[in-house]
């Protein structure tokens, strides 16, 4: 008989399901989000958002179901949702048509009609074929106040007050200059890439991606804003970032990168902040990077 | 196109379409219709790839349906604006193929998802003027009074059942078959049942249209651009609408020049063109 021994072994990390949650989504799945109560959550798809209860798997409730009676009438979907910091009755959906609706889950069993109702008038003169399209939000969060909403569609981020539904209160142009360059974006189908976006932990600054590696932050007090790569070849581990610039036309300084060169295969779409300290994560491709404040 | 900046020959289709968006980004002085044609074979071009897609992306299609359906809207109140044009051989960046007193092929197309089933009639009613206009031209007393049934009923693109497309339960969202974009004003009712994909047939009742020798009709388009993967299904009788919503994704079956000689024209109302026939034919 031989006593079982003890050997140190490498980790080794395994991922796997703790709990599956099933069946109840017909249509791509595009959000889940935690609720305050820590008890339930929500996920959301192209038409519907279910409520789960954590401990309950194979049931769920139907919050929201915006599929018309007849498919041929469908020209929205839900693209993204997410529950209040602080009050777990209270979610937001935003949609494919750059509107965003807050729901009450007090008011009805099925939250078909909203509390609120987000939408900007559209700018006449930058209207184009494209113009649908790239005001499809691709991601809304939540401010950690819970008094703001930021929403990312293609060109933009927006920041929204909750208490004024007519038109956002900044709007950040992320990379406008892919503005002249819709149509080529169409057809490689880059223009329905879907961008995340991020607050700090403060509110403060807002962060989002964008193409070439590059990713944006705005300072929403100062206006300031920087743009950053998160790449191997051009920055070596701890050493800082540095500033880049996306030249438009005209001359072309040294270290700026023109539009046409820019690798549009290499698009940062998932990016993450600290909720306290100024600890970012991005995506990119198939590296994750970890960015921290200088080190003093 | 878009990309690392780096040049590349045009050699097939797909870099055309790569070098016209890159004209279309950069060049002022192509005029609006032709980049808005331009626009909506593009989008067209999608619908019809995502169709083929095991999981078709429900948000990119109802994006670029709902693209198409505003162009045809601006096309369509352009049209309605201009005097009737006939003249066969107009190219296809005017517009002309709507502005007829008395219209052509009333097309019927689908609405919001179900938009790429209705390639085929997107195809030759946004690109070829020349087939109304041949319509027209060809015979009139005929062509008049086909204009006048196909006016006053809804035509439906059909297209034959699915041959790849395998749905899987709960996972596979449900496209509509049923088609609904209107180009002409007098479409709004519907009569009796919606069109269902792959639910209409040419039946007896409208043998007219095959004397016709449609086959002439059609034999000038050119739809070489969209050969890939078309072709023109049969039309078959409708199936009851209870069924519509329950049908799985159909994909877009594939057509060729030669058999877009076929009409892609179904009547929801075959009776009421029987007995419009018997009105025309029967004196």
């Amino acid at each position: 008989l031989q006593v079982p021994v003890l050997r140190p072994m490498d980790l080794m990390v395994e991922a796997t399901p703790r709990r599956v949650f099933a069946n109840a989504h017909t249509y791509h799945i595009n959000s889940i989000s935690v609720n305050s109560d820590y008890e339930t959550y929500m996920s959301a798809d192209d038409l519907r958002i279910n409520l789960w209860n954590f401990e309950i798997t194979n049931q769920s409730f139907n919050i929201v179901d915006i599929k018309p009676a007849n498919m041929e009438e469908l020209t929205e979907v839900i693209t993204a949702a997410e529950f209040h910091p602080h009050h777990c009755n209270t979610f937001v959906y935003s949609s494919s048509k750059g509107t965003i609706r807050l729901c009450d889950m007090r008011t009805a069993a099925l939250c078909d009609r909203h509390a609120k109702f987000f939408e900007e008038p559209e700018d006449p003169s930058n209207r184009s074929f494209f113009s649908e399209i790239i005001s499809s939000i691709s991601d809304v969060k939540f401010s950690h106040s819970g008094r703001y909403i930021m929403t990312r569609d293609y060109l933009t981020v927006k920041v929204w007050d909750l208490n004024m539904e007519n038109r956002p209160i900044e709007t950040y142009q992320v990379h406008d200059y892919l503005r002249s360059k819709l149509c080529s974006l169409y057809e490689n189908d880059c223009i329905f890439d879907k961008f995340e976006c991020v607050w700090n932990g403060s509110d403060s600054v807002i962060m989002t991606g964008s193409y070439n590696n590059f990713f944006r932050m705005f300072d929403r007090n100062t206006k300031r804003d920087v743009t950053l790569e998160a790449s191997r070849e051009n920055s070596k581990p701890r050493a800082i970032l540095k500033p880049r610039k996306v030249c438009v036309g005209g001359k072309r300084r040294k270290d700026e990168i023109s539009v046409d060169s820019l690798d549009f295969s290499k698009k940062i779409l998932h990016t993450a902040w600290h909720p306290s300290e100024n600890i970012i994560a991005v995506a990119a491709t198939n590296n994750l990077y970890i960015f921290q404040d200088k080190v003093n | 196109m878009l990309g690392r900046g780096l040049k590349r020959k045009l050699s097939d289709y797909e870099e055309n379409m790569a070098g016209l968006s890159s004209a279309f980004d950069s060049s002022r002085s192509l005029p609006y219709p032709l980049k808005r044609q331009l626009v909506l074979n593009m989008c067209l071009t999608k619908l019809q790839t995502y169709k083929m897609l095991v999981e078709p992306n429900l948000h990119r299609s109802v994006l670029i349906a709902n693209t198409v359906r505003q162009i045809q809207e601006e096309m369509r109140q352009e049209s309605n604006q201009q005097p009737v044009t006939i003249c066969p051989g107009i190219a296809p960046a005017s517009h002309s193929y709507t502005g007829l007193e008395s219209p052509g092929i009333a097309l019927q197309l689908p609405s919001g998802v179900g938009q790429q089933e209705s390639h085929c009639c997107d195809l030759r009613s946004a690109e070829d003027p020349i087939e109304n206009s041949l319509l027209i031209v060809s015979d009139d007393d005929m062509s008049s009074a086909i204009s006048s049934i196909l006016k006053d009923l809804d035509f439906v693109e059909d297209i034959s059942p699915p041959t790849c497309l395998v749905p899987t339960g709960d996972d596979q969202p449900k496209f509509p078959e049923n088609t609904g974009l209107k180009l002409e004003d007098d479409r709004q009712d519907l009569k009796g049942a919606e069109c269902v994909f792959g639910s209409f047939e040419i039946s007896n009742s409208t043998s007219y249209l095959k004397d016709l020798a449609i086959d002439d009709i059609f034999e000038d388009i050119d739809t070489s651009m969209y050969d890939s993967d078309f072709c023109c299904p049969p039309l078959m009788p409708p199936r009851s609408p209870s069924l519509a919503t329950e049908e799985p994704l159909k994909t877009f079956p594939s057509c060729n020049s030669s058999s877009a000689n076929n009409i892609q024209i179904c009547r929801t109302d075959l009776s009421e063109l029987d007995h419009i026939m018997e009105i025309l034919v029967g004196s």
